[in-house]
């Protein structure tokens, strides 16, 4: 599809929905490398009640179903990472409010509110080895995109290219927030667990967009 | 270690049944214990909210009351509640004339309120928040917003409920709270640790002639460890490093001696008696003094002692009656 309409917004979250539940186990091994293991199982709640609430809205709007999948999300899974994910959606709904089709415009809107977002509740920072190492560059890509008028499927595979490198990236870094960076030495040389997140969310609404 | 228990994991479930047979002004929202609100909310006035972990009674629940708060989000021990229950309260005490959160300067607490903040902007609440850092010891000045929140937080529910209880408007009532902040410190000192009932054993050892000054309030390392001196050099230690925040020169102040669990009232009283001759020395009046347990670390002997600098308003918010189940106050 060239561009999300409203009526393919169910689709996005079912999309993320089966994705993340398919990544549970995998997500469970890597945070539990220094984290606490949990990451699998919030994240796969989080996308499921994200999913059910956008499915359960009888007032169709694109801002709107990113409030439902955000309030039903920071409910779920009220870890920092799900307190983190609600605040990028809560964030995006209120950038998109009033938009009725995401193009490659609104896709980078989209992304820098929701990584500003997360920078901002998470007081983190880029080179902190958090999700927001993936978030910024994905929405620094789609910007690029915009600006050169690329359709929605090119910026998205663009997109994740850029969250790959940038993921790749962060097994360079040392962490300097939650559990691990209490391993700080341990940390060095994986990827990180909360960056691989924003990895798979911007490859998830992708296969949807490339899905049509 | 011996406690007053039936399972550790059902600690906080049954105080708050507790809590609730024993005060009938207190009720829980949204069907959660966890979610402990005024049983009589005020059409029309600024809503207050606070929240945070569990094993601090009588903070933070214990100051829902007329005169101070309407609501308290309910944590594990030592664990900040979710942002879903900070906003089941909000939505709750919300009548209309917005909502302040006043907490303390945890990580935990700061993203599940600003959570929560945002959640109700959606439900069209209008929510400000103020975070209380007076805890003097956990950083240097000019560092202050990494400062932990102490018992000071007390005087900050206090200003802010009296206004609130005075009618005035969130603007207003944000701007008091603020500003009692802006005047409060706070220096502690632990004698022991506390238990947290499912680990089981101390949070951290302490000899049994050692004394830890500037230690949190779960347990988290102070600045210097020493040989536990007579209570008058305690209280001059914590006394000087008050005064070293440049706040308390001369003037009003509202004084609050803690007790952090473990220790008497009598000896609370031995140290208050060193810090009315520490201020009067500086030509400091102590307008209202609080004695007692006001902000606790479960069983951890200790104290710590707040003060907050009065202009005129201050000193008559903090003056002003107040009734809650754990603080009552009558016109001062």
């Amino acid at each position: 599809m060239d561009q999300i309409n409203t009526e393919h917004m169910v689709d996005v979250f079912a999309g993320l929905a089966a994705f993340f539940a398919n990544k549970r186990d995998f997500l469970i091994a890597l945070d539990g490398k220094v984290g606490d293991s949990d990451l699998g199982l919030t994240m796969s709640k989080a996308f499921a009640a994200a999913h059910e609430a956008v499915a359960a809205e009888t007032e169709p709007a694109i801002a709107t179903y990113l409030k439902d999948a955000g309030m039903a999300m920071a409910k779920a899974a009220p870890s920092t990472m799900g307190t983190l994910m609600a605040t990028g959606f809560l964030r995006a709904s209120k950038a998109l409010d009033g938009v009725d089709a995401i193009g490659t415009a609104e896709m980078a809107a989209f992304w820098r509110a929701y990584s500003d977002g997360v920078a901002q509740r998470g007081k983190a920072k880029v080179g902190d080895k958090t999700v927001l190492d993936v978030l910024e560059p994905i929405a620094s890509s789609l910007e690029t995109s915009a600006a050169q008028d690329l359709a929605l499927p090119q910026a998205m595979t663009k997109a994740v290219e850029a969250a790959s490198d940038a993921l790749e990236n962060t097994k360079t870094m040392v962490a300097q927030h939650g559990k691990a960076a209490a391993f700080q030495e341990k940390s060095k040389g994986l990827q990180d667990a909360g960056a691989t997140v924003g990895l798979f969310i911007i490859q998830s609404m992708t296969a949807t967009v490339h899905a049509g | 270690m011996k406690k007053f228990i039936n399972k550790p994991e059902n600690v906080v479930e049954e105080m708050l049944e507790g809590i609730y047979l024993a005060h009938p002004a207190v009720t829980y929202a949204a069907n959660d214990k966890h979610c402990l609100v005024t049983a009589t909310p005020k059409p029309g006035k600024v809503g207050i909210a606070t929240g945070g972990g569990s094993g601090h009674l009588p903070l933070f629940l214990g100051y829902v009351g007329d005169g101070m708060l309407d609501g308290c989000a309910v944590g594990g021990i030592f664990q900040s509640p979710s942002a879903e229950q900070m906003l089941e309260v909000t939505k709750y005490i919300d009548q209309g004339a917005g909502v302040l959160y006043i907490y303390g300067n945890y990580t935990g607490d700061i993203i599940n309120f600003d959570m929560a903040a945002e959640l109700a902007e959606f439900e069209d609440i209008r929510v400000t928040s103020v975070v209380g850092n007076d805890d003097a010891a956990s950083s240097v000045i000019g560092e202050e917003h990494k400062r932990r929140g102490v018992a000071g937080i007390f005087f900050v529910y206090k200003a802010a409920g009296a206004a609130a209880a005075e009618g005035l408007d969130l603007d207003e009532v944000t701007r008091i709270a603020e500003k009692a902040r802006l005047n409060t410190r706070t220096m502690g000192v632990a004698l022991s640790s506390c238990i947290v009932p499912e680990i089981g054993h101390p949070t951290f050892e302490i000899g049994e002639t050692e004394m830890e000054i500037g230690m949190g309030i779960h347990g988290e390392p102070g600045i210097s460890r020493r040989d536990l001196e007579p209570a008058d050099d305690v209280v001059d230690a914590l006394m000087e490093r008050l005064f070293a925040e440049n706040l308390y020169e001369s003037g009003n102040v509202a004084v609050l001696v803690n007790g952090l669990g473990g220790t008497p009232r009598e000896e609370l009283y031995i140290l208050y008696r060193r810090v009315a001759q520490r201020l009067s020395e500086r030509n400091i009046t102590a307008k209202h003094v609080f004695i007692g347990e006001y902000a606790t670390a479960m069983e951890m002997a200790g104290a710590s002692i707040s003060l907050t600098k009065l202009d005129d308003e201050l000193d008559r918010l903090i003056g002003a009656a107040a009734n809650t189940p754990f603080f009552t106050r009558l016109k001062g």
